[in-house]
């Protein structure tokens, strides 16, 4: 409850952009999965997780449970993408590659 | 307490779902050329971004409408000048030498704009004409400035025109041929772009035979003075002529969406791709493999496509990369993803498809007008292996809405993983254009190439083009960067 409550204040606080050198952090074997997923579902409407046809979402530290709902339900103009699409361990996989990209937004605008 | 946790959640999941149904519907757009340039444009390096270890310089300034580069037998870089831009506005097509001190020299001008790209090879240049007024040719321009057209009567009349061109491990010229129209149906927005009304017949060509499902698409008609004129189009027709179920149009050579390829000389013209949209940029990779940037659908005319990032394409002969009933590999039938809110869905246009399109290599961002590119072949620069994509940027709102301004920038890809990263961006808390930053950085970068040193990637920067009613680009605004490793030496030297 706590978790939920601090997300939706620090909505918006977090920069959008993620630093150039974000290319040379080394990462583990599960966020790499996560990047290839990214890119193979998200970063054509979040480019590097900043707003282009669709809003930012390095500046939007969501929990878990509501980044899950929006990729399944594809609320507004977002498509909704299945577990034939998207399997659920896959899913988590982007969960946390997306929760890392807030991360490093959250170190940038420090 | 605890009985209000469960309300007050759903109260705020039901906010967020009001507010994600109704945000992209009445958000403004927030493209890059969305904002008001005049004067002139100021430089400062310092106001881009790079990764740790490199710097950018501005070479040469004051072009008009750049968009790409080439460099001769000595290494002197050569840069091309398109002589149009979207807007319909015209100037001369011109090939330049650049000067150590950054002025220019004029090697050769043409008068069928624009010229989209130019390669050097064994003792020449060859560009690609893009011919939106007299038809696409190949041009062979000799160091003096004689120009030859080695192929002639490309079908480049329309939104997108002839590109490249590259030459391959194998000696033959390999260019890209553009699409007439966004997705195979003419429509409105032709009229818009400007050629409509110039060569009313002209429509998309395919390289094979295609049987149509028949669909046809009521529009207004433009090309009379009544209002309440409709005309029914199909695809691959021209304006007004609809289509009927099982209709077959016949496939021809030189045709639109493709890869095709001639020997220098000019002669054996072949295809080596197509259902391509617009292939902008074609490269080789340092093992010989062909790639291509093909922009992907705009949100616009009367078949618009929603959410279609452009794709980098590895290039197998003789394969279909979808055009105009896939994007990457997913059918346009797939409303889910392709139909925008509002919009009517753009279904399918072809009764079989001549294959299944193959995964892309990389999916680049929605109306990131991704174009010319090239890969690293050296240590000397570092990341070999990695190509270098040059984003023009978006040209919304006309190819749809963006909520915030998308490409304007140089990326890089790995074509193994489909990674894609900022490699050379202007700083500050958003992206976009420098002239909507009000900084010193890049505006438009259209070709990314590296010298034959592989030491050096140079930035055609085609300059200024801000979007209101029409797209409103500026004379004299575009540059020619350089971007090394910090401790190399260059022949060149950067602007005072």
């Amino acid at each position: 409850m706590k978790q939920v409550l601090l997300s939706l204040l620090l909505l918006g606080c977090a920069p959008q952009r993620l630093p150039v050198a974000i290319s040379q952090l080394p990462l583990t074997p599960s966020l790499a999965h996560g990047e290839v997923l990214y890119m193979t579902f998200c970063h054509q409407c979040h480019p590097s997780g900043a707003a282009g046809l669709g809003p930012s979402l390095n500046d939007k530290p969501l929990p878990a449970f509501a980044i899950w709902f929006q990729v399944r339900q594809g609320l507004g103009a977002m498509p909704a993408f299945a577990p034939q699409t998207i399997s659920d361990p896959d899913l988590d996989t982007l969960i946390e590659y997306v929760q890392w990209l807030h991360t490093i937004a959250r170190q940038e605008g420090r | 307490m605890r009985r209000l946790v469960p309300i007050l959640l759903l109260v705020v999941l039901g906010g967020l779902l009001f507010a994600l149904q109704s945000c992209f519907t009445i958000a403004p757009s927030r493209g890059g050329g969305q904002t008001t340039f005049s004067g002139s444009r100021f430089l400062d390096p310092a106001d881009i971004a790079l990764p740790p270890g490199y710097r950018i310089e501005a070479i040469a300034q004051n072009l008009t409408f750049p968009v790409a580069v080439a460099f001769d037998q000595a290494g002197v870089p050569h840069v091309l000048e398109a002589g149009y831009s979207y807007g319909e506005v015209r100037t001369q097509p011109r090939l330049l030498r650049i000067n150590p001190d950054g002025s220019t020299r004029l090697v050769a001008q043409g008068d069928n704009p624009p010229w989209n790209g130019v390669t050097f090879y064994q003792g020449n240049f060859f560009v690609a004409e893009g011919g939106t007024f007299e038809g696409g040719r190949i041009l062979r321009i000799s160091p003096d400035g004689n120009i030859t057209a080695l192929l002639s009567g490309l079908p480049s009349f329309g939104d997108h025109h002839t590109n490249g061109p590259v030459i391959g491990p194998d000696g033959w010229l390999y260019f890209g041929q553009g699409t007439a129209t966004n997705s195979a149906v003419v429509g409105e927005d032709n009229a818009d772009f400007g050629w409509l009304s110039r060569r009313p017949q002209f429509h998309d060509i395919p390289c094979r035979d295609v049987t149509l499902l028949g669909r046809n698409f009521e529009s207004a008609n433009p090309l009379t003075p009544d209002p309440a004129d409709r005309v029914s189009t199909g695809a691959y027709s021209s304006f007004g002529r609809p289509s009927v179920p099982g209709q077959v149009v016949k496939g021809q050579l030189p045709c639109n969406g493709a890869v095709m390829r001639i020997r220098p000389e000019g002669s054996g013209l072949e295809l080596v791709g197509w259902g391509f949209r617009n292939p902008f940029g074609l490269a080789f990779d340092p093992q010989g493999q062909l790639y291509v940037s093909d922009n992907a659908y705009d949100e616009r005319g009367s078949r618009p496509v929603f959410g279609t990032g452009d794709v980098l394409w590895k290039v197998e002969p003789g394969s279909w990369y979808g055009w105009p009933d896939f994007h990457a590999d997913r059918p346009l039938s797939n409303t889910n993803f392709f139909q925008g809110l509002n919009q009517p869905a753009p279904g399918l246009l072809l009764q079989t498809h001549p294959g299944a399109p193959p995964k892309p290599a990389a999916l680049l961002g929605v109306h990131s007008s991704s174009n010319g590119f090239d890969f690293s072949r050296s240590s000397a620069f570092g990341l070999a292996g990695q190509a270098f994509v040059a984003q023009f940027g978006d040209m919304a709102p006309g190819v749809g809405k963006v909520l915030a301004p998308v490409g304007f920038k140089v990326v890089r890809v790995d074509p193994a993983s489909g990674a894609v990263y900022d490699f050379a961006v202007n700083k500050g808390l958003e992206y976009g254009p420098a002239s909507r930053l009000r900084s010193g950085g890049l505006e438009r970068p259209t070709d990314a190439r590296f010298d034959p040193s592989s030491q050096a990637l140079y930035v055609v920067d085609f300059g200024v083009v801000t979007v209101g009613e029409n797209p409103q680009p500026r004379q004299q605004t575009g540059v020619l960067w350089r971007i090394n490793r910090e401790n190399a030496t260059t022949g060149l030297g950067a602007l005072r």
